[in-house]
């Protein structure tokens, strides 16, 4: 197991650790990667991965239009908005 | 012993009490039990007219399936207007606007929502700690030390309280990694996770969309058929629903089985457990025996790895399923001078500390050049756990495990969290493999607490899992 890198990882998961809590994040990320690590022993080669436990095919329905989701039912828990737009800070110069 | 399903539908047909009455008794229970197991309940004046078309129904002699029966719901269904946080601070404002396809169709056959409860943070939890609006205490109490608040379980927490507490009749709980059976077992209680596919996951607050499944906590066996008849059901909105025929969970429930069960124990199981537990394991062999069953022992040859590969597919999914709390369509926003700010912001300061652990373990597993070591290979190590499964269930036909390894532990006494990951060892095999799964009480520990045993059967075969699970829920009743 290599070095886990807690500032790219918080990074790629969009969150901003306080510097006080990276080494509790960090130590704790890495007893669970090292406790989970016993996987890698065990042999795959032969075995595809399992995406569906069931595996059974999707169902397939008509394409009949329905009403849902009117815009006001959308936006009602939006902390911001703006006419029939979800209003956040300018993001083009 | 706290009434049943049938037996208070029947009260409510030969008018012994309205329904008015019955959700005014349990309401009074929900307000005055201190066990914080709701987030939200729900006033009679709020559900009256729920309440008078129930009535209606019973004075016109047409009741429905669940009619009039006071339910909690875990707060990670959304309903339609009721507020749903998922016990996270990120979503402590927000309010659907439609109703989760399960909780609809118990409002259909006539129950009435008595409120909210309380769970682990988005669903991620052994013990109901990891909720932002504080922990669960489970209405047992340890009689060598009766002032500590033990928990309750996790992360269906505050279903199985409000339920051992008597304040409502019923819940609903969801169970991604043993979240229905684990509090179910350690409050005393029957929990019941059906097999993946078999209620619809639409509208519930996603956490590990391949795993995550809803199911009733309930007093009794027979309780627990009651809701799987109304909420198991196909649905096109959920694409990892099954269209399979379903039955009628009710019938033949207290009847003795026409062939020759054989159930199996796995040994490996039951190496390095305490005494309290080998107990349960030994009493439910003894009193099924009795009706002819036959126990025989089976091995496992994947058990040392499911905790490892639920701990990487749970949080990787959970890590993707989180993405979507972004402070900009719902839920808390926290200021920020600019976009990626609010982003920043409100997810850090929303999530708690064990949600932001997962989200960082997913984060980590997903990431360029850990995927194919870590989620891809946990994913193979998933179907050699299924074909595990489908093995021993080709020689026998249900396998009994006990549920947890240990009694309700005291609030607080768990910090770290891998030893908190072991609560789940043997119910966390059967969520990877997606078969059902039931807990039901069968005895009690050294110190006055409740333990369960988990019956798990094969795909959807969940009537007669119901059978067997009420066969052995009558030679093992115990009072409190």
């Amino acid at each position: 197991m290599s070095d886990i890198d807690i500032k790219r990882i918080s990074y790629l998961a969009k969150l901003k650790l306080p510097p006080e809590k990276e080494e509790f994040y960090s130590n704790s990320l890495k007893d669970i990667i090292k406790w989970v690590d016993n996987l890698k022993k065990v042999d795959t080669s032969k075995t595809e991965p399992l995406h569906n436990v069931t595996e059974k095919t999707i169902s397939i329905r008509n394409d009949e239009v329905s009403k849902s989701n009117s815009v006001d039912d959308v936006l009602s828990n939006a902390p911001e908005r703006a006419q029939n737009f979800f209003k956040v800070p300018k993001v083009v110069e | 012993m706290k009434n049943s399903i049938s037996q208070i539908k029947k009260a409510l047909i030969e008018k012994k009490i309205s329904v008015c009455e019955l959700y005014d008794e349990y309401l009074a229970k929900a307000k005055s039990c201190n066990n914080n197991s709701f987030n939200l309940v729900i006033d009679r004046e709020n559900n009256i007219s729920s309440i008078n078309d129930s009535q209606d129904r019973y004075d016109n002699g047409n009741p429905l399936p669940l009619d009039g029966i006071p339910l909690g719901i875990k707060d990670l269904f959304c309903t339609k207007g009721i507020r749903t946080t998922a016990s996270s601070k990120i979503l402590s404002n927000f309010i659907p606007n439609y109703e989760s396809f399960v909780t609809q169709q118990l409002l259909n056959d006539g129950s009435i929502f008595i409120g909210k409860n309380n769970c682990d943070e988005f669903a991620m939890g052994s013990s109901n700690e990891t909720s932002y609006f504080g922990p669960v205490i489970n209405p047992w109490k340890n009689k060598n030390s009766q002032k500590d608040n033990l928990v309750p379980g996790g992360s269906s927490g505050g279903s199985a309280a409000a339920v051992a507490e008597g304040s409502c009749v019923a819940s609903m709980g969801t169970d991604t990694g043993g979240s229905i059976r684990q509090p179910a077992s350690l409050c005393g209680i029957v929990g019941l996770k059906p097999t993946f596919g078999s209620c619809s996951r639409w509208g519930i607050v996603a956490f590990a969309s391949s795993l995550d499944q809803a199911g009733p906590l309930t007093n009794c066996v027979e309780d627990a058929a009651y809701v799987l008849n109304s909420i198991n059901k196909h649905d096109f909105n959920d694409s990892t629903s099954s269209n399979h025929q379903r039955e009628d969970y009710l019938v033949d429930i207290n009847n003795s089985f026409e062939k020759k069960i054989k159930i199996g124990i796995p040994s490996d199981y039951l190496e390095d457990v305490s005494e309290d537990i080998l107990n349960q394991i030994d009493n439910t062999k003894k009193a099924l025996s009795k009706h002819g069953i036959e126990f025989v022992d089976v091995k496992f040859k994947t058990t040392e790895h499911a905790l490892s590969t639920y701990y990487i597919l749970a949080p990787a999914e959970a890590s993707s399923n989180l993405a979507r709390y972004d402070g900009i369509r719902y839920g808390v926003r926290e200021d920020g001078e600019s976009l990626d700010d609010i982003y920043l912001n409100s997810r850090t300061k929303g999530f708690g500390d064990e949600v932001t652990r997962r989200i960082l373990i997913g984060a980590y597993v997903l990431s360029a050049g850990y995927y194919d070591a870590y989620y891809r290979q946990a994913q193979k190590v998933r179907r050699l756990i299924k074909n595990d499964f489908q093995r021993i269930l080709n020689e026998v036909d249900f396998i009994l495990t006990p549920t947890t390894p240990n009694e309700a532990f005291k609030i607080g006494d768990k910090l770290d969290p891998i030893s908190m990951y072991k609560n789940d060892i043997y119910t966390v095999p059967t969520s990877l493999a997606g078969l059902p799964g039931i807990s039901i009480p069968s005895g009690l520990s050294k110190n006055g607490l409740p333990l369960g045993v988990q019956f798990i059967g094969n795909y959807f075969e969940e009537k007669s899992l119901l059978q067997l699970a009420a066969l052995a829920e009558k030679e093992l009743s115990f009072n409190e």
